[in-house]
């Protein structure tokens, strides 16, 4: 088990959390070794504008807190802000929709490109225990619902199996000129969080949607870690 | 083999709980089916009226019994089993058959009634299948304890595992009626009180009798166990599941995306798949698949080819190979050159065979056993489908080169089917599979058996 990964869900568990925010869910994948976007956790315009030029333009604005689950449908991400003006309208909008009543941070990410998306995730299922999940994300995810199952432990031949098993498993490949995914680095993806599902009884539910295909590389630029009982 | 399993399995003696003189009883029915399938242990009788059953002396209570009896098969109605359980145990019988229904199947007080039983189990340290179950069947032992009328149960390598009360009945009368390939171990789960799918699967896994393991099942009730047990016996010998209810299977609350998607049955779809156990779903495959892994060995893979004297079934057949995971490879110059010189020059041999040519021009045999002998002798072919026409004003050939086929090739399977007239195929099949070749009735139904099968094969020896 890894003890920072257990501080950080120990830490929302004692604050009553039933989620971990975006920030806390990416860092616990990243201490499993799922690739996730680079990001800073500011609470003023001042360090948003700080993190941004050392991220380096074009930035992602999300409000981050356990409380929003939802940022999407609230109109709490601004993508593609190409400058600190871009930048500072944005913060603004955002601080604007979250309400008054808001006291959680910002989160400021790099711009992560690519055409395709795909999603990991786990649930503890009543029957089988930890089971994790690889298939189409983004807002493919439930119209196409094609995902591919496997009990944890996952072996790196069950994660290569996830990602042949999907009916549009085509789109890693080499297709319209776009490089093959690396499947090493999405089985080790894959692979990880079973690995967090056996460490944490806590934790019922895992989404990481979407993963970006950046190059060939995926990287994770949503997650969201449920904890349960 | 050891273990409570054999006392299962391979009993040296049985009794019969609720023996009955009355012909059509279950107490009778099993008395007779036990006979009829050569059992040489010792068999006791247990009936409060006490006399003689099928020529054989009575005990009027289980008390009356020797000590040291393997299994005990019990007649009688749900209310008496957890007394007779208990009874029985206090005898030290240690394996029991529960045949009666009307436990949890049926309503409230049967649920009650089961979980009675399920402390007299626990209390008295014995096993039990069933209840609500035709019962097993174990021809390595010429043994069954079903009550319904079976007769000689034929042997063979093939072992099931059920969870229907049809199958040591009515699913075996089918199979002994209209296939012609044998059984090893058969179990009717029932209720699944006691002993389940694990645990059977498991010892079947290790049974040098048994080849291969099909399974009709609506729950699974250790799954853990189950995949973890599929895992390692998928490695050795096929594992083939019919699940039954996938589709009720929901998902817990979910918050995330992930925990929604797993609805549908799609983690157990997964947790097979991973464990290796090869799905099908259609309950007739149970007996379709089965009959070819009881004749002819695993494919190596999907590389199909057919011979069809019909322009139709080429084209068809090659759609529908694809549309179920099969391919239809281009066959090597030097088999394509065989089967050329029997073909008349203006039709291109190739995969698909069209054979309608060579039949036409060197006879029926000679062109269709020559071109199964050259496809099935082709590094490019795992398998090979015998498409054959009969009607009377065609002739109908001998079928032995199909035979000698089969012996030749024994590495890679093929199997017949038909198109015409019902008659010819119905006496073809019944020529042919007791001789180790499965004819299918249908012409898809050969197709869907290798799709299956080469599915198998990719777990087998990983």
């Amino acid at each position: 088990m890894n003890t920072r990964a257990a501080r950080i869900i120990q830490a929302a568990r004692a604050a009553g959390q039933t989620t971990l925010s975006e920030y806390d869910s990416k860092r616990v994948l990243k201490l499993y070794g799922v690739p996730t976007s680079k990001e800073v956790l500011v609470t003023s315009q001042t360090a948003a504008r700080t993190a941004a030029s050392k991220i380096g333009y074009p930035v992602v604005l999300k409000a981050c807190s356990a409380d929003v689950t939802h940022k999407t449908e609230l109109g709490l991400v601004a993508v593609g802000l190409g400058t600190g003006k871009e930048l500072m309208e944005a913060f603004r909008l955002i601080r604007k929709r979250a309400g008054p009543d808001y006291d959680g941070a910002w989160l400021v990410q790099e711009m992560v490109s690519g055409q395709r998306e795909v999603m990991i995730g786990m649930v503890r299922d009543a029957q089988f225990g930890p089971s994790v999940m690889f298939g189409l994300g983004g807002i493919f995810t439930e119209i196409l619902q094609d995902v591919s199952f496997r009990v944890a432990p996952v072996r790196k031949r069950d994660a290569l199996d996830m990602m042949a098993a999907i009916r549009a498993h085509r789109i890693l490949d080499g297709v319209r000129g776009m490089k093959p995914v690396d499947r090493h680095v999405m089985a080790q993806a894959i692979m990880a969080l079973g690995r967090i599902g056996l460490d944490f009884p806590e934790i019922s539910e895992i989404d990481v949607n979407p993963m970006i295909i950046r190059g060939s590389r995926p990287v994770a630029v949503d997650g969201l870690i449920v904890l349960g009982e | 083999m050891t273990g409570i399993m054999e006392n299962f399995f391979a009993p040296k003696s049985v009794a019969v709980i609720g023996a009955s003189a009355t012909t059509g009883k279950p107490g009778n029915v099993v008395i007779k089916n036990i006979r009829d399938n050569g059992f040489k242990g010792k068999l006791y009788l247990v009936n409060p009226r006490g006399g003689r059953i099928e020529g054989l002396a009575v005990c009027t209570s289980i008390d009356e019994l020797p000590h040291g009896i393997d299994q005990a098969i019990v007649t009688l109605p749900a209310v008496a089993a957890p007394d007779t359980v208990r009874a029985l145990g206090a005898r030290g019988i240690p394996a029991i058959v529960l045949a009666a229904s009307g436990f949890a199947e049926v309503d409230q007080m049967g649920e009650a009634l089961q979980a009675e039983l399920g402390a007299a189990i626990r209390e008295s340290g014995v096993r039990v299948i069933g209840p609500n179950t035709t019962g097993h069947v174990s021809t390595p032992a010429n043994f069954t304890s079903s009550f319904f009328p079976l007769g000689k149960v034929p042997g063979g390598h093939i072992s099931y595992i059920t969870q229907t009360g049809n199958f040591c009945g009515i699913s075996l009368r089918h199979i002994m009626s209209a296939e012609n390939f044998g059984v090893c171990r058969v179990v009717g789960l029932g209720n699944k009180v006691d002993v389940e799918e694990s645990e059977l699967l498991d010892y079947l896994g290790d049974d040098p009798e048994t080849h291969a393991i099909l399974l009709y099942l609506e729950s699974i009730k250790y799954p853990k166990r189950f995949h973890r047990v599929a895992s390692r016996v998928t490695k050795k010998k096929p594992v083939i599941l019919l699940k039954g209810g996938a589709s009720d299977e929901g998902a817990a609350a979910a918050q995330a995306h992930t925990g929604s998607l797993a609805a549908n049955g799609r983690v157990v779809d997964g947790a097979m798949e991973q464990a290796g156990v090869t799905r099908i779903y259609k309950y007739s495959q149970l007996f379709h698949v089965a009959k070819a892994l009881a004749a002819m060995p695993v494919p190596a893979g999907n590389r199909v080819s057919f011979l069809s004297p019909s322009g139709a079934f080429t084209v068809c057949m090659t759609d529908y190979c694809r549309a179920i995971g099969l391919e239809v490879p281009q066959l090597e110059e030097i088999t394509r050159k065989r089967l050329q010189k029997f073909a008349p020059p203006f039709i291109r041999m190739r995969n698909p065979v069209d054979i309608f040519g060579s039949a036409g021009l060197v006879g029926y045999e000679k062109a269709y056993g020559d071109a199964l002998d050259a496809v099935l002798s082709d590094r490019n072919i795992d398998a090979a489908v015998v498409i054959m026409m009969l009607t009377t004003e065609s002739g109908i050939p001998g079928y032995d080169f199909l035979v000698k086929l089969a012996r030749k090739h024994r590495g890679k399977p093929f199997y017949v089917t038909f198109m015409g007239q019902h008659e010819h195929n119905v006496a073809a099949k019944a020529y042919l599979e007791p001789r180790g070749v499965p004819c299918y009735m249908q012409v898809e139904e050969p197709f869907e058996v290798l799709s299956v099968l080469s599915r198998c094969r990719r777990s087998l020896g990983r």
